[in-house]
């Protein structure tokens, strides 16, 4: 029974299953196809590889048959299933994050996660045939989910996870089954090949029930449009903190910036570290602070990126398409605190300048720097700025701020602040606030907030 | 005839040497001596037409000679080759010449240039300076003779530390008169320090300790400059800023002395005049 579970592929598997008896034998796991540089530069011809891992067992792959469903008893019927497709291998290498997604995907949701192994295809030299090969690819992923079908699975209850290539071969597997698929999460989609392309040589909307997209590197090898029903630009969607800025990186430049995408998911998995969103038509004006406002998604609030914008789905597909915009720390965990700064100054001419601001907790602090660009401030209106701090700071103690206008041959100049308000975007906060200060150029000025007046009802 | 030749050709060959100035007589008188040589040097400059170090021997002027006289037709390019390193006739040369030259008492003219410039610098670096050291902040600045304006706030506090005796309530009694007197320098006090609304301050009175309860009455005034007291009515010394300045300073002080405001009694409003 064991040994017809597990599906020998090779001889030493083969080998081994003569030394184990039976028992053991069925949890011999199976690895991600690993290549070399040589298949590489030959080109591979694909096949894919269908791992699957349970909760049971977060480490172990088993491979799963095209053919028939009986055969596998891991696989859970009532479960809904997570496929998770890599992209472009130009080294032949296993994905270094497959098995991070897989482990914190199973320790969130009780799921049948399968890998879909298609090294043999995507490890090639040349690009090119790498995407001839994503079709090829598709056909026989699709051929394994119409057995799921046949065999009782319900498509709504299958999740795809495309990444660079991989997510538009989520999108071709979700066109044959005419968006019945539930959701096609795509990490950073291949740009080159598929840009300018009509919707059926690429992801769409039109793909699953649900398509939520993140871009990470829209600038080189990432798609710069949208093409799902929600699309998240992190950082901009181009250059991500902490991934080298010269070429002098070595092969990192080229691919970190794309990685991320993987990353930033697997961060929002666990819920530890909420991104909050912000819808928006460009980079500048989220930074500027335009786009606070979230009413359009009701009493949830501004959406959060990652695996659970499954809970805005209702919202956005009567949206359409949204693009959504958030920063992110450069390292883990990356989810920044995002906070709307409304400074009130009585100096008489206009001033410009940058504002740092800290907040202090018990024992740790938070920091944002608002320096995108000189931020303009005015007396008779509310200014207001956008601030992003590298942490949440549950119980602000102090607050310390700091002016400065980068003026070198300049008279230093005094911010004269009449009311500061920190206002806390991600959490149900109440707003802090300060008066009467002045900020004296590069100064740190360090006060404990107030609880703002709350308006009289 | 012979020996005449011959002298003629060396005397020719020496005075090509030395007297470019007279090529005009050799090409008038052409002699085979003559034509010999001639051959030969312009042989050699079409062979080292460019090539600086070939022909370090010839003196330069006597082959220009020589070559006009042929009617050398890649003399031209020749010259202005061969004319740069020997000759002190190129732009940089003569820039290092110009430069070194004595203006006045050992005086170089790249050390008046260079002394010039120094001085540029240090004009502007000291202007910017200065500016710096001048710069009047407007903000500072106000005249508080034309503050003629006055506008009052009303408003109440409690001190949940302190305990109501009968003295209290009676305004002319020792007790009243002392506490009086702190409350309105601990009002004055915060206003007059305060950076936006010091300027505009004018005085802050107790007016009552209701009777058989801890709350305090208070008054504040202000005076505004008649000409801009719409403005600064409106988002200066406005309720809002005016109560949260007091606010602040409540919620700053220890929470332990007889005369502790509790913030959250604090109550304020302006009055209509």
């Amino acid at each position: 029974m064991a040994s017809v579970r597990s599906i020998p592929t090779d001889v030493s598997t083969l080998c081994l299953l003569s030394f184990f008896p039976p028992s053991l034998a069925a949890e011999i796991c199976q690895k991600f196809t690993d290549l070399n540089l040589g298949h590489s530069f030959i080109g591979t011809n694909v096949k894919v590889k269908l791992l699957l891992y349970t909760p049971e067992n977060f480490t172990c792959g088993t491979l799963m048959s095209h053919a028939n469903l009986t055969t596998q008893t891991r696989f859970n019927l009532s479960r809904p299933t997570i496929f998770i497709i890599h992209g472009y291998r130009p080294t032949g290498s296993p994905p270094a994050w497959v098995h991070l997604l897989t482990e914190v995907l199973l320790s969130r949701v009780d799921s049948n996660v399968i890998v879909v192994d298609w090294n043999y295809g995507a490890a090639n030299l040349n690009y090119f045939k790498a995407v001839e090969n994503t079709r090829k690819a598709a056909e026989n992923l699709t051929g394994f989910i119409q057995m799921l079908k046949d065999s009782g699975v319900s498509l709504s209850s299958i999740h795809m996870i495309g990444i660079s290539l991989g997510a538009h071969i989520a999108g071709f597997v979700g066109a044959k089954f005419n968006a019945a698929i539930g959701r096609i999460t795509a990490l950073d989609p291949a740009g080159p090949e598929f840009t300018g392309k009509p919707p059926e040589k690429r992801l769409d909307p039109s793909d699953a029930q649900f398509v939520d997209v993140l871009h990470t590197d829209i600038d080189a090898l990432g798609f710069r449009e949208p093409l799902g029903h929600i699309d998240f630009y992190a950082n901009g969607g181009t250059d991500q903190p902490g991934c080298p800025k010269t070429i002098f990186s070595g092969i990192s430049y080229l691919k970190c910036d794309h990685q991320r995408s993987v990353l930033l998911f697997s961060d929002s998995v666990n819920q530890k570290c909420p991104f909050r969103a912000f819808p928006c038509t460009s980079y500048k004006d989220f930074l500027d602070g335009s786009c606070l406002n979230c009413e359009q998604f009701g009493a949830a609030g501004c959406p959060l990126f990652g695996y659970d914008i499954t809970e805005w789905k209702d919202v956005l597909l009567k949206l359409g398409q949204t693009k959504m915009y958030f920063t992110t720390n450069s390292q883990l965990p990356f989810c920044m605190t995002n906070y709307r700064v409304d400074v009130q100054i009585w100096n008489r001419d206009a001033r410009w300048g940058y504002l740092t601001v800290k907040l202090h907790g018990n024992e740790s602090e938070a920091v944002a720097t608002i320096d995108h660009h000189a931020s303009e401030f005015r007396s008779h209106r509310e200014n207001m700025l956008f601030a992003q701090f590298d942490q949440h700071i549950e119980n602000v103690k102090k607050v310390s701020v700091k002016f400065s206008t980068g003026n070198v041959f300049q008279p230093k100049r005094k911010l004269r602040v009449l009311q500061m308000r920190l206002t806390p975007l991600d959490h149900r906060e109440r707003s802090q606030c300060r008066y009467d200060v002045v900020l004296e150029e590069d100064k740190e000025v360090t006060f404990r907030p107030i609880p703002c007046e709350e308006p009289k009802p | 005839m012979d020996t005449e030749l011959t002298r003629s050709s060396v005397m020719e060959s020496n005075g090509a040497a030395k007297e470019p100035a007279r090529n005009g007589d050799r090409s008038a008188n052409r002699d085979p001596a003559e034509t010999d040589c001639d051959a030969l040097l312009s042989v050699h400059v079409s062979n080292g037409n460019g090539d600086l170090a070939a022909e370090p021997y010839a003196p330069e002027q006597a082959r220009n000679a020589d070559r006009a006289a042929n009617g050398d037709p890649g003399a031209t390019a020749g010259d202005a080759l061969l004319s740069v390193p020997v000759s002190c006739s190129s732009a940089v040369c003569r820039i290092k010449k110009e430069l070194t030259e004595v203006v006045f008492w050992k005086v170089q003219l790249w050390k008046i240039i260079i002394f010039i410039l120094l001085v540029m610098v240090a004009v502007i670096m000291i202007s910017l300076a200065l500016c710096t050291v001048i710069h009047k902040d407007v903000d500072d600045e106000f005249d508080s003779s034309l503050f003629k304006f006055p506008r009052y706030f009303n408003g109440s506090f409690q001190m949940p530390n302190m305990v109501p005796t009968e003295d209290l309530y009676n305004l002319s009694s020792n007790e009243s008169q002392n506490l009086t007197a702190d409350l309105q320098k601990k009002l004055s006090d915060v206003y007059s320090s305060s950076n936006a609304l010091g300027r505009y301050f004018s005085r802050a009175e107790i007016t009552a300790f209701r009777n058989g309860s801890d709350v305090t009455d208070y008054r504040l005034m202000f005076v505004l400059p008649e000409e801009e007291k719409e403005s600064i009515g409106k988002f200066i010394v406005c309720r809002e800023i005016v109560y949260n300045v007091l606010r602040q300073f409540l919620y700053d002080q220890e929470d332990d002395g007889l005369e502790y405001i509790d913030p959250r009694t604090l109550t304020m409003f302006l009055q209509d005049v």
